[in-house]
């Protein structure tokens, strides 16, 4: 009763604070988010891609952040293993694209038209490549750079007509296009390449089995079933992003403790006669630090639900202006943050909980 | 609980800042009686306050021995003495000290809560002290928007509600008008006689003898 009522008796203030609140709880769901987002949009093509080996360059462990090449006439050792039903060979390359406006890079994939296996995940606009002169994009890419399908982009010298869009295709710092392997060739300069194979087994076959024939038959090479090969990629996302997002979180929940702990000691300090007042009328031990924890709590939880109603709008906002941002949000996560924001909360409680020792019930005879 | 509520016994306090020393009281020997209104007179400074307060347990005394409710002081734990002050002693103070976030009713209801008596009785006992110092209209009223005179009423509502026996008023007419201020010594008068209450108001206001059962005199720390 008290505890509330102190808080709102400075209404302007614990609206402010709770803002202020929100803020940092929506600075730690977005980066969760994206995190997530950049994660997810990272391994979505290995994970959709319904490839049960891959074959890439000895020492070679992902597709994002390794170069593979492998000769192109491993294709046909590969579908003479026992237990191969196919091996679809997909070149990866960075290109850099001439739009409208800007010049912009993506991660081109170029694959088997006739097997569809390298693909782009799912189609979200327009229709897959049919023929050598057409290309799929990130929909986050052809958001940010304005391109529609049916329109031109320019890679190099030659001239693409954007047949669709594709999601599940979007690593954050980059997005994939999807062109056929020939053309991929074309652009490479070599046509004797691939960066990978992506092999199917029969049913029944043991995997196991077909990678011990498959590094037997092609000592030069990586092989690894598809969820290694998740693993090593998933891990090549987080090792790359995590780091960062964990600090710029980390930040936000010292800003989030500085800012309730202040705000906790001023209402102490402020109130410092009333609580010298419940001191001298018997209020028990517990009393006084436990309505510092409850407002806390109550500054936290307002600040949780202001947050909550602000943050998806805000995300949707952020991904109209910056489409490649990908924010991809979860129960969990905001359980998580719902955890952590309890614990920021007792935690600054401390030091005003601290300050109340040194208020004195004899303080109010003075 | 009948007879005496609280001794002193030769009990002196002396306060010690920067070096200096100061006797606050001296020698000073007193019993509360329950039933009983004891007015301690004297101007500024003579130690009226300390002497509320060591009767309180808010300070123990530096020479001396004070039982309060047959047990000295000394032997009070922390624990102890907060249940003693929520349960037993009702405190009056001269600016009335009433918490500003909360209602009148709510300011009376907290005092209950200390004392760990139920909201449901707490409300209905609330309401029954603030009716009975012609304040219950006000109970939904923030102290902010209450005269003096009103204020000093809820706070007198605030000291009697959970029952305590010993009830220690330091210059509960201070910040009063002479009428309101006699009409709140009236009450104590009253909760002395009719609830057997052990009131003790410390004051320099003279016209208060009239009520007083008992009056001691105090000057630069001693009775005289």
């Amino acid at each position: 009763m008290y505890a509330i009522k102190t808080l709102l008796n400075q209404y302007l203030r614990f609206i402010i604070t709770v803002f202020g609140i929100a803020l940092c709880v929506i600075l730690m769901l977005f980066i969760l988010s994206v995190y997530k987002g950049s994660a997810d949009g990272a391994v979505q093509y290995i994970r959709s891609s319904d490839t049960d080996i891959w074959v890439l360059q000895n020492n070679a462990t992902n597709i994002l952040r390794n170069t593979s090449l492998l000769s192109s006439n491993y294709g046909k050792t590969l579908t003479g293993i026992e237990g191969i039903r196919s091996a679809s060979p997909v070149l990866f390359m960075l290109a850099s694209v001439k739009t409208r406006e800007h010049p912009a890079s993506i991660y081109l994939a170029g694959y088997d038209i006739q097997s569809e296996k390298g693909g782009p995940p799912s189609i979200t606009e327009g229709r897959n490549i049919s023929n050598d002169n057409e290309i799929v994009l990130d929909h986050s890419f052809a958001a940010k750079y304005k391109i529609r399908t049916g329109d031109q982009v320019f890679i190099k010298n030659d001239t693409l007509i954007v047949a669709g869009l594709s999601s599940g295709t979007n690593m954050f710092v980059l997005q994939y296009a999807f062109i056929t392997l020939g053309k991929a060739k074309e652009l490479f300069g070599f046509s004797g390449f691939v960066s990978a194979y992506l092999i199917n087994t029969y049913p029944g076959i043991e995997n196991e089995e077909v990678i011990n024939s498959i590094k037997e038959k092609i000592p030069n090479s990586a092989v690894f079933d598809n969820s290694s090969f998740l693993e090593n990629n998933n891990y090549e996302v987080k090792s790359g992003i995590l780091p960062l997002l964990f600090i710029v979180a980390l930040i936000g929940g010292i800003v989030l403790t500085a800012i309730l702990s202040l705000i906790l000691t001023v209402y102490v300090l402020e109130q410092r006669k009333d609580y010298a007042i419940m001191k001298a009328l018997g209020a028990s031990a517990g009393f006084i630090p436990g309505m510092i924890v409850k407002q806390s709590l109550i500054l936290a939880g307002c600040g949780m639900i202001m947050a909550l109603v602000l943050f998806f709008p805000l995300c949707n906002l952020v991904e109209k202006i910056s489409p490649e941002i990908s924010a991809v949000s979860s129960f969990r996560q905001v359980v998580l943050v719902i955890m952590g924001l309890a614990v920021i909360s007792l935690i600054s409680s401390l030091i005003p909980g601290l300050k109340l020792r040194n208020i004195y019930p004899l303080e109010v005879f003075q | 609980m009948n007879g005496s509520l609280a001794q002193m016994y030769s009990v002196s306090k002396t306060f010690n800042r920067s070096g200096t020393k100061t006797d606050a009281l001296h020698n000073v020997s007193f019993q509360a009686n329950a039933g009983e209104l004891t007015l301690l007179l004297g101007p500024s400074g003579s130690g009226k306050t300390t002497f509320l307060t060591l009767l309180a347990g808010l300070q123990k005394p530096t020479e001396g021995t004070i039982t309060i409710f047959g047990k000295n002081v000394k032997d009070y734990s922390s624990r102890e003495l907060q249940i003693l002050r929520s349960r037993h002693i009702g405190f009056i103070f001269q600016t009335f000290y009433l918490l500003d976030s909360l209602t009148s009713l709510e300011n009376v209801m907290l005092v209950m809560k200390f004392a760990g008596i139920s909201k449901n009785e707490s409300r209905v006992r609330a309401e029954e002290f603030l009716d009975r110092f012609g304040v219950k209209h006000l109970g939904n009223a923030y102290p902010k928007t209450l005269s003096q005179g009103e204020k000093q009423r809820v706070a007198v509502a605030r000291a009697l509600a959970n029952g305590a026996e010993l009830i220690l008023a330091d210059e509960p007419t201070g910040s009063l008008a002479t009428q309101q201020g006699m009409t709140i010594v009236h009450f104590l008068k009253e909760a002395a006689k009719t609830e057997n209450r052990c009131v003790i108001i410390a004051s320099h206001d003279e016209r208060i003898k009239t009520f007083a059962d008992r009056v001691l005199h105090l000057s630069d720390g001693e009775i005289i």
